[in-house]
């Protein structure tokens, strides 16, 4: 036996042997291109002088059929070539398959040019940045991106700046979209009218989750519907952070949040002497934790929603109804108008808070140029392109005129819907949103109004802080599991937190909690200087 | 090599090879979050204790199913029954913890709902530790004797038929037959799935741990296991090195079983070990 | 016992001995096939029953809805149910095939380097690759990249099948009639297609309907190698897609912007769970009686000796 296991060890040693000298010889060639390439700004020079290239792009959220595809492509790509010399190869990742399929193919060096990635994503930003993954942007923006260096607003930008492989810096181009954070009570006006309330006078008043006012609502609409309806809606994750004031910390161990930096409820950018706090150990979530498992005990919170496995399929089934009276949301610009159709009810959204602007609104969709590409400085003149140049952008995003949408004669678009079907895009996952024209449904002035709104968005006094947990895995690895355990059932109130709390607490205190704390709030103080 | 590096990829020369040379060395800290804290331990202890009921049960019951069916006169029957004992294998452990759910479901599931019909105290099913145990038992056997069951028949279907009526002959009850014919005769089928499990004893089944008890916390102290220990661990993380090293650890200990457990069965019947 | 018996074949039990039998056996057959009946149910009922009542064998309301919407969802269904077909029947033939030589090989004591391979085999199935350097050599070195043998050829040798297969062949088929085939001039690969072959039937077909089932049943190949030709994805592959979509559509969209909120909403994520059961595991079902002959065929002759 042993002496197979000898040959087995000689031939593995001899075969990693040749090929790690294999690998240097081929890889070293292009080590010195990105960086050291002075031209004059190429972004004006005809294409007809650059070299033709095929750029490989990795989509996010994709709805794309092989003939569609090929459809669109079809007059994309000419358009390309005449701008820039470039052919566009995407790889039209979906919502389900991106996650494992993206993680392997940037392990394995894949020949991919640009990447969608973000803070949200396995491919996570910060951390792939931080491991080299992507190419550093800021020696090349300059050259190969001016105009997307002045078109995308300089706090975006610096939401973006991680210490990355190369140092601090901007390792992808930021998508112009949804960048600011705003949670809302989304409330059933239509039932609300219904228990005898002026819908007005409630919503503009406010709701404030530990208010008698609030609970005699939820009381009020139990009693009227009976015992099997459950006015409570609630994604656990976003009731905490809309029970306690809390912004996620960028970088934050990955799906469990064990980090909360309280903001003021009215003036985001208002420094209240704020920090980086273990999330579990505040009194602000002591009150939060008793108070949803007193109203989870009052039958307000549907069991459905205390399971996680079962709460997703549960709030989608049940917004879809209007079943509801009060539910959590994570507001998006408009969406009050789009609910209101879907449910055919009347859908308000009642601010829990002002809207602000951090790390993980800034680094929501992004677009990365991965280490393996062989033409960064084409790739980011694509990415420039495609950010300023409402033609390619919606021509990507939206199809073929004619194909996937009409134009209308003021100037908005109308979808051919069964075409669109088979050519669907995750817009924010693909640039400049902004440049897009309006759809009929939007309304011509939209993308003003979209633009008023996040710009109003106040910076968060830890502004573009990003956590960096790397020094902490062993922790983190532990602390994920103990949070498994308790998080979720604290924050939906399906356990007692006056017995459950401080087994919780003690727990993560073994586990390494105090430790991780300290770093982040060293990291914080670093990063405001 | 991965599981003692802090693997990163080398951007200057993405290739797996150049990567993994350029990692740092971390030696054994890869290893310590699975020891680290008590609930690591708990989840070792589990993952122990299950694997060790399901070899034994998961032995003993398809083979009485093979001999059993075996035994039945009319094959249409026996037949039908192996088909439908094959279905759970189609069924993905979500699915099955959906069935599962319409029983014990809080707000819809069945039995809650005839124990508030009959009066009594209604259960919370996600959050009582009793009966999860046997669930699981019988949940992983309900899922995969059907497929022990189907090797096993094969294995009997190749043994001479002259060998029973020779037994029958010389008198044998057909329980002496099923003794001193069919069980010698599958003594090797056995002992290599027996090895088989043997080597997988670190190993538990994600599925069934990570979604029949449908991921509530509450259920830990009976439903976590090492791969679900290290699946929380990799979503924190998502650090390659660490889940190499878990790997690397479940393997190891597979083989030193595996080569324990040959040794055991090549004292015993020498024909029968794997090598 | 037998006495008594003398009026039925030799070997069977008593009357009483084989209710009970059947009454073991039909009661946890009974246990494994409910689920799926059950999973039949959830597919052809409406979402609005599930809201009401949840999962239940009686729903309030019947409907197609689910499969409509799957088959709206998936334009090349069909043009995958044709992939999935070729590639379970070319991938089960080769790799049974090769099951059964490899574990031929490791059967017979007079072939040398038995252990050796027999090791090789069973180190393999301990230590794997690990997922990424599988993928590096398997794309970069072979080759297997958006074309059909990728989907075929990382499964192709299994080595639990290759351990089971052999153990079939050592209970069932005696060295001597290998060395009496041999002294009668059979040729090594005529003494296997001739005599092996036909008398382990029962063990190759449980190892076929085996392969068969992994070939059918697998997704993740494709997720690895099909990135830009999607048009060769498997149905398996293609479902799980759909539900995978679905699934995290319901579980992100919160942060991903109104259309996908609005694409979360239209999908009937609850019983589209149920219906991509079925439409996978009825085809492989219904081809399942056609393994199952030889194996329990097996039952009623015996091994033929020659």
């Amino acid at each position: 036996m042993k002496k197979f296991f000898a040959l087995l060890l000689t031939a593995v040693m001899v075969l990693s042997l040749a090929a790690c000298g294999g690998g240097n010889g081929t890889g070293s060639g292009k080590t010195d291109t990105p960086a050291k390439t002075d031209a004059p700004s190429q972004t004006e020079a005809p294409a007809s002088d650059l070299e033709p290239v095929t750029l490989k792009m990795w989509f996010h959220g994709s709805t794309v059929t092989p003939e569609a595809s090929a459809k669109v492509l079809e007059t994309l790509n000419p358009y390309l070539q005449e701008k820039l010399n470039v052919t566009l190869e995407p790889t039209w990742g979906t919502w389900g398959d991106f996650d494992d399929s993206v993680v392997t193919a940037l392990a394995g060096g894949d020949d991919v040019d640009i990447y969608f990635t973000c803070n949200w994503s396995p491919n996570e930003y910060n951390r792939y940045a931080r491991d080299g993954y992507w190419v550093k942007l800021d020696e090349l923006l300059p050259t190969y991106g001016a105009d997307l260096l002045n078109t995308i607003p300089q706090e975006i930008w610096d939401c973006a700046e991680t210490n990355g492989y190369d140092g601090k810096g901007v390792y992808a181009v930021p998508g112009l979209k949804d960048t600011a954070t705003q949670y809302c009570w989304d409330v059933n006006g239509t039932l609300l009218a219904e228990l005898g309330y002026n819908v007005d006078e409630v919503c503009a008043a406010g709701l404030d989750y530990y208010s008698d006012d609030f609970e005699a609502l939820l009381k009020a609409a139990k009693d009227a519907k009976g015992a099997n309806f459950y006015p409570l809606l609630i994604e656990a994750v976003v009731l905490e952070r809309m029970g306690t004031t809390t912004a996620i910390v960028t970088g934050d161990l990955g799906n469990s949040n064990i980090l909360s930096y309280y903001y003021d409820k009215a003036n985001p950018s208002k420094d209240i002497g704020s920090n980086i706090v273990n999330k579990y150990a505040t009194e602000e979530f002591k009150k939060f934790a008793e108070r949803t498992y007193y109203l989870a005990q009052q039958g307000y919170i549907a069991p459905s929603s205390q399971n996680e496995a079962t709460a997703n399929d549960y709030r989608t089934a049940t917004t879809q109804t209007g079943d509801y009276l009060i539910s959590t949301q994570s507001y998006a610009f408009g969406c009050e108008l789009d609910y209101s159709t879907a449910r055919k009810i009347d859908v308000r959204m009642v601010p829990a808070a002002a809207p602000y602007m951090d790390a993980t609104s800034g680094q929501g969709a992004m677009m990365a140029i991965s280490a393996t590409s062989k033409n960064p400085e084409r790739a980011l003149m694509f990415l420039n392109l495609l950010n300023t140049d409402p033609t390619a952008m919606t021509m990507l995003n939206y199809g073929v005129e004619g194909y996937t949408y009409n134009k209308n004669s003021d100037g908005t678009i109308t979808f051919i819907d069964d075409a669109r079907a088979n050519y669907t895009l995750w817009t924010n996952g693909v640039g400049n949103v902004r440049i897009l024209p309006p759809t009929n449904a939007q309304g011509l002035d939209f993308w003003d109004r979209f633009t008023a709104y996040y710009d109003s968005a106040e910076k968060l006094p830890m502004g573009g802080f990003v956590f960096d947990a790397s020094p902490y895995e062993q922790e983190a690895a532990a602390i994920a599991n103990v949070y498994a355990e308790y998080g979720f059932n604290l924050m939906c109130g399906a356990v007692d937190p006056a017995t459950v709390l401080p087994d919780f607490l003690s727990k993560l205190e073994s586990a390494g909690i105090s430790k991780i704390i300290t770093g982040a709030q060293e990291q914080l103080a670093a990063y405001l200087g | 090599m991965l599981a003692f590096k802090n693997y990163k990829i080398n951007p200057r020369n993405p290739t797996f090879i150049s990567s993994l040379f350029n990692s740092a060395w971390v030696k054994f800290d890869n290893f310590k979050f699975l020891f680290m804290t008590e609930d690591a331990w708990a989840a070792i202890r589990n993952t122990l204790v299950y694997n060790l009921v399901f070899i034994v049960l998961g032995v003993i019951i398809p083979v009485a199913f093979a001999i059993m069916m075996n035994e039945l006169t009319k094959k249409f029957v026996a037949k039908t029954y192996q088909t439908l004992m094959f279905f759970p294998y189609f069924l993905s452990w979500v699915v099955v913890s959906y069935f599962l759910n319409a029983f014990l479901d809080a707000q819809y599931g069945l039995i809650p709902s005839l124990q508030a019909a009959a009066g009594g105290p209604v259960t919370n099913w996600y959050t009582t530790l009793g009966p999860w145990p046997y669930i699981l038992v019988f949940s992983n056997l309900w899922k995969n004797v059907g497929y022990s069951t189907i090797l096993y028949l094969a294995a009997i279907a190749g043994i001479d038929a002259t060998q029973y009526e020779a037994a029958a002959i010389d008198g044998a009850t057909k329980w002496q037959q099923i003794r001193h014919v069919t069980i010698p005769n599958l003594r090797g089928m056995i002992a290599i799935l027996f090895i088989l499990n043997i080597g997988k004893i670190f190993n538990a089944d994600f599925g069934l741990f990570y979604n029949v008890p449908m991921q509530n916390g509450a259920l830990f102290p009976v439903t976590q296991v090492v791969d679900t220990y290290i699946y929380y661990a990799m979503l924190n993380t998502g650090n390659i090195g660490m889940t190499s090293a878990a790997g690397l650890l479940q393997n190891v200990i597979g083989l030193f079983c595996i080569l324990g457990a040959n040794r055991v069965i090549k004292r015993i019947d020498s024909e029968s070990a794997l090598f | 016992m037998s006495r008594k018996n003398k009026g039925r074949r030799l070997t069977s039990v008593s009357a009483g001995a084989e209710l009970i039998l059947h009454v073991i056996l039909g009661l946890f057959a009974l246990c494994c096939v409910i689920p799926f009946v059950f999973v039949v149910i959830i597919s052809f009922s409406s979402e609005e029953s599930i809201r009401t009542i949840g999962y239940s064998f009686i729903p309030q309301e019947w409907s197609l809805e689910t499969y409509r919407y799957a088959f709206e969802k998936l334009p090349q269904i069909w043009r995958s149910f044709f992939n999935s077909i070729f590639i379970t029947v070319v991938g089960t033939l080769l790799s049974t095939a090769m099951c059964v030589m490899y574990s031929y090989a490791l059967y017979r004591p007079d072939f040398k380097f038995r252990n050796f391979f027999t090791f090789f085999s069973f180190f393999t199935m301990i230590f794997s690759g690990g997922l990424v350097p599988t993928y590096i050599i398997s794309k970069q070195l072979l080759g297997l990249s958006e074309n059909y043998a990728a989907l075929i050829v990382p499964l192709l040798v299994s080595p639990f099948n290759i351990i089971v297969m052999r153990t079939f062949f050592k209970s069932s088929v005696p060295m001597e009639l290998i060395e009496a085939a041999t002294v009668d001039g059979s040729g090594e690969y005529s003494t296997l297609l001739r005599i092996v072959v036909p008398i382990s039937k029962p063990g190759i077909a449980t190892i076929a309907l085996l392969n068969a089932l992994a070939y059918w049943n697998d997704w993740f190949q494709a997720l690895l190698y099909l990135r830009q030709n999607k048009a060769l994805q498997p149905l398996q592959a293609l479902l799980m897609e759909l539900q995978k979509n679905v699934e995290y559509l319901n579980r992100m969209a919160g942060q991903l912007g109104t259309a996908a909120i609005m694409e979360s909403t239209k999908a009937p994520t609850q019983t589209l769970r149920m219906a991509l059961v079925v439409m996978l595991v009825v085809p492989i079902a219904c081809a399942y009686p056609f393994f199952q002959r030889y194996i329990v065929a097996g039952l009623t002759i015996g091994s033929v000796k020659g």
